[in-house]
């Protein structure tokens, strides 16, 4: 895993973005998994999972499947003020390590067979 | 070999109609994911890094059975997640048993007794218990992070057998895998009685948690080569001579990305099933939208640079065996001979 990889958005406020810094903000939402907080334009805020986002369309959009249920919804880029990253970070840590590490101390607690 | 004629007619048929059809691109499997939730978490896995909102979803079988038609595959393949804790498994399965389709149900076989005894399931032709054992007890139970996982799935393979079902295995081979120990694991599932293994090297994430120990292409080359090279007769694969013969070096084979394509929650998977750069709202769209070239080894997508997955590669095999002389001639000798 390279640096840039492991280090978590979680927590990630980029403030009032559009343009290029929307779609970097979009593109970096889209990679993260963990939910985030879209801001709209009218100033309401939508809490969920953003699973994709399509820029080759006439109106660019993102989809979205909110924290509270339902099923997927669709928000046009034009509509997006900001985007929060406010949920935990599902992909971050390394558990593997952390596994491997549980696994040699538990072996070490263990007393050797046949005493 | 180990697959069916039945299966290797329906799939050779399949691929000679859409040849007819002047189809460039067609699927052969299609990877339905009915759900990301899953109870184990693997170090190589990617599948199933999501909020608790999102594991809990699950598509219902209506969307699943549309899915399948939609994408016209003659075989789906059911991953996930873990598709035993689904909760509609036992109905999605007989749907798609009825339409005819060759069905791969990936499972870590923790739940495979429990579910058998409760009888969702009827033994077919059709239908597969598709076991995933990464190697023997202890590399196993190592790659799923968790203890007693083996034992747990070798008593659901001896359950399916028993009564009946065609169960085959699926291992991914990561770094530091063992030739000889993976010729032990071989012999110890023929024992068991299993139909046939299917073997791939694993793909490196980048949301899963151990980047470290995926094979690269040389390595991938010289472990299959060592593990492969002199196959015991009775080792039988349910998979593609060819794909086999690829990861050992002697094909030069490229990507068919398509070949796989994958559906979930969140809809048609750009651009396979093991990149997630996006999704299609259909079938449709995914193959007209999606721009192939910038995908496979030689398309330069450093994502693709050490790709040798079962889901890219396995298609193009099987495309190359109904459809070249070579291919089939190659597919043929291997079958017969027993060696790759």
């Amino acid at each position: 895993m390279t640096g840039e990889q492991e280090r978590s958005l979680e927590g990630w406020d980029p403030g009032v973005v559009d343009g290029p810094d929307l779609a970097y903000v979009v593109e970096r939402a889209f990679d993260y998994r963990g939910d985030v907080t879209v801001v709209r334009r009218d100033g309401a805020e939508i809490v969920g999972y953003l699973f994709n986002r399509n820029v080759d369309v006439a109106e660019p959009f993102v989809e979205m499947f909110e924290r509270n249920g339902g099923e997927p919804i669709t928000i046009p880029y034009a509509s997006i003020s900001s985007i929060r990253f406010t949920g935990r970070d599902t992909a971050a840590g390394n558990s593997y390590a952390a596994w491997l590490r549980s696994r040699e101390a538990a072996k070490v607690m263990q007393p050797a067979s046949g005493v | 070999m180990s697959v069916p004629v039945s299966q290797m007619w329906t799939v050779g048929t399949y691929v000679l109609k859409q040849r007819l059809k002047r189809r460039r691109r067609y699927p052969l499997v299609l990877m339905l994911e009915p759900l990301f939730r899953c109870n184990l978490a693997c170090a190589g896995c990617g599948k199933i890094q999501y909020p608790a909102h999102v594991l809990r979803k699950h598509l219902s079988v209506e969307k699943c059975l549309a899915a399948v038609e939609e994408c016209g595959a003659p075989m789906v393949s059911i991953p996930g997640g873990e598709p035993l804790m689904y909760p509609e498994i036992g109905r999605l399965v007989k749907e798609l048993v009825a339409r005819r389709k060759y069905v791969y149900l990936c499972t870590n076989a923790i739940l495979l007794k429990e579910k058998l005894e409760a009888g969702l399931f009827t033994p077919s032709k059709y239908l597969s218990f598709s076991v995933h054992m990464d190697g023997l007890e202890p590399e196993h139970d190592e790659a799923v992070c968790r203890e007693g996982v083996f034992a747990e799935a070798v008593e659901g393979i001896r359950e399916a057998l028993r009564r009946g079902f065609r169960v085959t295995t699926n291992t991914t081979l990561f770094d530091g895998a063992s030739a000889m120990r993976m010729q032990m694991f071989f012999d110890e599932m023929m024992d068991l009685g299993v139909e046939g293994m299917m073997l791939s090297p694993g793909y490196s994430y980048s949301k899963a948690p151990d980047q470290e120990h995926f094979l690269r292409r040389q390595k991938t080359n010289e472990l299959f080569s060592k593990m492969l090279s002199n196959p015991k007769r009775r080792w039988k694969f349910n998979q593609s001579p060819l794909f086999l013969q690829f990861l050992m070096g002697k094909w030069d084979f490229e990507c068919t990305p398509w070949g796989n394509p994958t559906y979930n929650l969140f809809g048609w998977q750009r651009p396979c099933y093991l990149l997630q750069e996006g999704y299609a709202a259909s079938f449709k769209e995914l193959m007209e939208t999606t721009r192939w070239e910038q995908y496979g080894h030689k398309s330069g997508n450093e994502k693709c640079k050490d790709c040798m997955v079962h889901c890219g590669y396995e298609p193009t095999a099987v495309n190359y065996t109904f459809t070249s002389w070579k291919g089939l001639k190659a597919t043929v000798a291997a079958t017969v001979a027993g060696k790759l």
